[in-house]
């Protein structure tokens, strides 16, 4: 009955995109574990970017009584701090691309196979007209003017991005907060301005 | 009295090695009193950010609503129950978390893509 269901609907494709990027995902993680997050390696530097993280974060909470006296000196170990842990995370970073490698290589496969199924159909249907920059993903490889049609790639790159994110933020795999930085959208450092 | 607060102290040290959900930790959820770490309110604010886009994902695309417009109104709702819930529920002091910018921008991306990923689900499934 579930099928006849599934083949009734016009856009069933956009399930089976969703459910193989989940297996994707889920694979992905596996072996970005065996690869990367189970080795002494990663976990000695997390810890190192976690202590470092916390330590820039309380010395930077400045105490007004003894403010002018200090500053100097604590200036310059705050600047150490930090660099440690800029190195710390660039370390971290090359780590993690180095064994990633594997993990891109099944991305890539993925999208193939994705790509050879589902090239030039729409399997779904956006709800509003995406803005020009989107559309180079969201209609890539679809035939006819409506914009509202949704690309294999668009509706792979949407469950890449949400279910790998928090798949690995569900099992503890995100990076650690001082290594990425500012986040999404950087606040400009107001040293150097 | 003491002994109630050591025990509640060791049962909070325990439940935070643990990362297990409990009724004490749920309490917390909702105590402006209580201290958090940046790392334990990040993750609380990026869990709240998943679940509104879930619910508005499959409200929208139920109703279903259409238009970029709705867009633009889901990340203005889900900012403004972020900030509401940290500034007037928690009453945490921002500039203690790297400020608003940190605050509202935790788990911002992903939970725009799992925003359009299930409205755009719920419209293609549910309307053609």
């Amino acid at each position: 009955m579930s099928s006849t269901l599934f083949s009734n609907m016009k856009y069933s494709d956009s399930l089976t995109v969703v459910g193989i990027s989940i297996c994707t995902a889920i694979v992905c993680e596996a072996i970005s574990w065996l690869l990367i997050y189970r080795t002494s390696s990663y976990k000695s530097l997390k810890s190192t970017i976690d202590k470092a993280s916390k330590k820039l974060e309380t010395m930077k909470t400045t105490d007004p009584n003894t403010a002018t006296i200090i500053k100097k000196s604590k200036t310059k170990k705050i600047d150490r701090v930090e660099s440690s842990l800029k190195e710390s995370s660039r370390d971290l970073s090359m780590f993690k691309f180095k064994s990633g490698g594997v993990v891109a290589l099944v991305l890539f496969m993925v999208f193939g196979l994705l790509n050879s199924l589902f090239e030039g159909k729409a399997v779904a249907k956006i709800p509003f007209v995406p803005i020009k920059l989107v559309q180079k993903m969201s209609h890539r490889g679809l035939s006819g003017d409506d914009m509202t049609d949704c690309s294999m790639a668009f509706l792979y790159f949407l469950c890449s991005i949400s279910i790998r994110t928090n798949l690995q933020k569900f099992l503890g795999f995100s990076p650690p907060r001082g290594a990425a930085g500012a986040g999404l959208f950087p606040m400009p450092d107001p040293k150097s301005n | 009295m003491r002994e109630r607060k050591s025990v509640k102290f060791n049962l909070q040290k325990q439940e935070h090695q643990n990362g297990h959900l409990s009724p004490f930790k749920v309490a917390k959820l909702f105590d402006p009193d209580a201290s958090w770490d940046k790392d334990q309110l990040g993750d609380v604010l990026h869990w709240i950010r998943q679940s509104l886009a879930l619910v508005c994902g499959l409200l929208w695309g139920a109703i279903p609503l259409v238009g970029g417009i709705w867009f633009i109104l889901f990340l203005l709702l889900s900012s403004g129950i972020i900030y509401a819930y940290y500034a007037l529920v928690l009453k945490i002091d921002e500039e203690d978390f790297g400020g608003h910018g940190a605050l509202l921008q935790e788990g911002l991306f992903a939970s725009i893509s799992l925003f359009l990923l299930t409205w755009i689900l719920v419209y293609s499934l549910g309307h053609f």
